[in-house]
């Protein structure tokens, strides 16, 4: 199991513990790199992650939670959000807003509530690849990173179009297949749900299984306008559930991604058939 | 809605499903997708066997005859 393990790189180097850097990073961006030594890094992280997540907050005023209907507003019903990715972010919202005891009284909700959450659910998926980022920079060398595209970019990239990662790990017919299939489920889902899926307002947690999907269901969501729902729509149920599931299958598609980058930093053999590729340094010696 | 519209909408969305599942537990491009039929019956089949363990289970407890 021990060798297992160490062949997998899952032991830290350095005597520094990847699953404590992770976690680190989870209640505080960067927290992790500053564990590892990683000072810049830490800093950056810090400061990109919690400085969108604060302009949303800020934006939004803190009511995208009071978007949940007020019988689903559990202790834990926040943590099936992209925003649970940044812990500390998490805490930040339930500490201001008082979740899940607010008031109901009806009030307009502030200008920018629906851009001030897209980007607190942002924060939260970044912090999440820096989190991926830091795991793996506690288990490998920097030497071996440069071997190949950086996996949590390939990750985050599958992120933002799917099968972006794929296409520039040079597994084209993979990257074609994915976005193919998850574009088309989540057009396919729009035009079911006749557009009333592009609401967070409406509807709360598949909004947030659809925004990862990345820009396909952002751009759709911010270039419709959100559509009013003036009437019945017949295949609303089916349409929720393709658009969720596209963002949610996303997910599979960027651990994919993931998977594949990390196999090759760890200069592991990723495909039978195929010989791992000579990185750019072991071509150059 | 039609039942066979909610049929025909659970295939369409299995194959996304059945695909990514495929992709994600093979590296291999080809080895995936040929891996794709049987997962395919496999995942239709036990889809299928758990709606009638459901509709067993919903005409035993929870009907109202």
């Amino acid at each position: 199991m021990a060798a297992a393990n160490e062949s997998r790189g899952s032991k830290g180097l350095n005597g520094k513990d990847p699953n404590l850097a992770t976690l680190l990073t989870w209640l505080v961006p960067g927290a992790g790199h500053l564990y590892l030594g990683n000072f810049k890094f830490a800093l950056f992280a810090f400061l990109v992650v919690d400085g969108i997540f604060l302009l949303g907050f800020t934006l939004s005023g803190g009511a995208t939670v009071e978007f949940l209907d007020p019988e689903l507003r559990g202790r834990f019903a926040l943590a099936l959000t992209p925003e649970a990715g940044n812990l500390g972010g998490l805490l930040w919202i339930l500490n201001e807003t008082g979740f899940p005891n607010i008031p109901i009284t009806p009030r307009a909700w502030p200008t920018w509530v629906m851009e001030g959450g897209i980007l607190t659910a942002l924060a939260g998926l970044l912090n999440i690849l820096v989190m991926v980022r830091v795991n793996l920079d506690a288990r490998t060398t920097p030497e071996q990173r440069r071997r190949t595209l950086s996996p949590t970019l390939a990750a985050g990239l599958t992120w933002l179009i799917p099968g972006l990662g794929h296409l520039l790990q040079g597994r084209r017919l993979r990257a074609f297949v994915i976005f193919a299939l998850l574009v088309g489920a989540f057009a396919a889902g729009t035009f079911l749900a006749e557009g009333s899926n592009l609401s967070r307002e409406r509807h709360f947690y598949y909004w947030s299984g659809q925004f990862f999907l990345g820009l396909p269901s952002l751009l759709t969501e911010i270039i419709s306008g959100r559509p009013p729902v003036t009437g019945p729509i017949r295949s609303v149920d089916a349409g929720l559930t393709f658009g969720c599931i596209a963002g949610l299958l996303n997910i599979l598609a960027m651990l994919d991604a993931f998977r594949f980058g990390e196999a090759e930093v760890l200069g592991e053999r990723t495909i039978d058939s195929e010989p791992r590729r000579p990185s750019v340094a072991e071509v150059q010696s | 809605m039609d039942l066979w519209v909610h049929l025909a909408l659970f295939v369409l969305l299995a194959i996304p499903i059945v695909v990514l599942g495929a992709f994600y537990s093979e590296l291999d491009d080809k080895a995936a997708l040929a891996s794709i039929p049987r997962k395919m019956a496999v995942f239709l089949f036990s889809c299928g066997l758990l709606t009638a363990v459901m509709l067993f289970c919903e005409h035993t407890f929870a009907s109202v005859n």
